[in-house]
């Protein structure tokens, strides 16, 4: 999963400096989408928000 | 009375060192894991995705020109990455708290800073540090209208400097993509700092 966001970004940058491509922004948040999940993955919201106060 | 005025070339050049900047903090991360032998968790990799795509909104601008929008995907970044490190800084802001049993202790060093401090800070504070300041810039830089009038002809040097910055983008993006595929392959992350690549298992 994490593999994939990076690729996403590396292969956008790829071609936004090879074609000037447009679309570059839809698969950065498509990517930061991806994060999220793998961020709500990371955080076991069930047990605890792993903050002590 | 003139009103103060940002020039579509001026604000590309801008973005052109923030790029700089963020190629230079990202490549600083990524050395400091190989001298130090420290994998970065999902955490740590979570905030250098933020990272990437905060120079990739300023790429846009660079490349394409300045826009609301390529602004908008540096805030919206910024914002995830900040996120990030709050949540991984409130994780270990409590050295008096045993993260297996999630009970305090008497002991200051049962909960750790994950990885080695730069200058006083861990990783991840800078991380707070960084996005705060990517998100102020860009609130800045967006009160200046003029970056988003029709821009005359493309000067040659401008040309070459959008295509340096966002081939550096584009080169530090693929290293990234290679080491975090032998660090993960295509699951989940190691999250205990130590050198155990996935593909050397």
């Amino acid at each position: 999963m994490m593999t994939l966001t990076f690729a996403t970004l590396a292969v956008s940058s790829f071609f936004l400096w090879w074609r000037k491509a447009q679309w570059g922004w839809v698969a950065v948040l498509a990517a930061l989408m991806l994060g999220l999940v793998i961020f709500n993955g990371d955080v076991d919201f069930s047990q605890n928000l792993g903050i002590q106060l | 009375m003139t009103r103060p005025t940002l020039s579509p070339e001026i604000a590309r050049v801008l973005n052109f060192v923030g790029i700089m900047a963020l190629v230079g903090v990202l490549l600083g991360a990524y050395i400091y894991q190989f001298s130090y032998r420290e994998l970065p968790c999902t955490l740590c990799l979570l905030q250098r995705l933020a990272m990437f795509a905060v120079a990739f909104g300023a790429a846009m601008n660079l490349m394409l020109g300045p826009d609301p929008r390529h602004y908008g995907v540096c805030l919206v970044s910024a914002m995830f990455g900040l996120g990030i490190s709050i949540r991984q800084t409130l994780l270990h802001i409590n050295p008096y708290f045993d993260g297996h049993t999630g009970q305090p202790t008497l002991e200051a060093t049962a909960n750790p800073a994950f990885g080695q401090a730069v200058m006083g800070l861990n990783l991840y504070v800078w991380g707070i540090v960084i996005f705060a300041t990517v998100i102020l810039a860009t609130g800045i830089v967006l009160l200046f209208r003029g970056q988003f009038e029709p821009a005359k002809q493309e000067p040659q040097w401008l040309s070459r400097l959008a295509a340096i910055g966002v081939g550096a983008l584009f080169v530090m993006a693929t290293l990234e993509t290679v080491t975090v595929f032998m660090e993960c392959g295509l699951g989940d992350c190691p999250n205990d700092g130590s050198w155990n690549w996935w593909i050397f298992r």
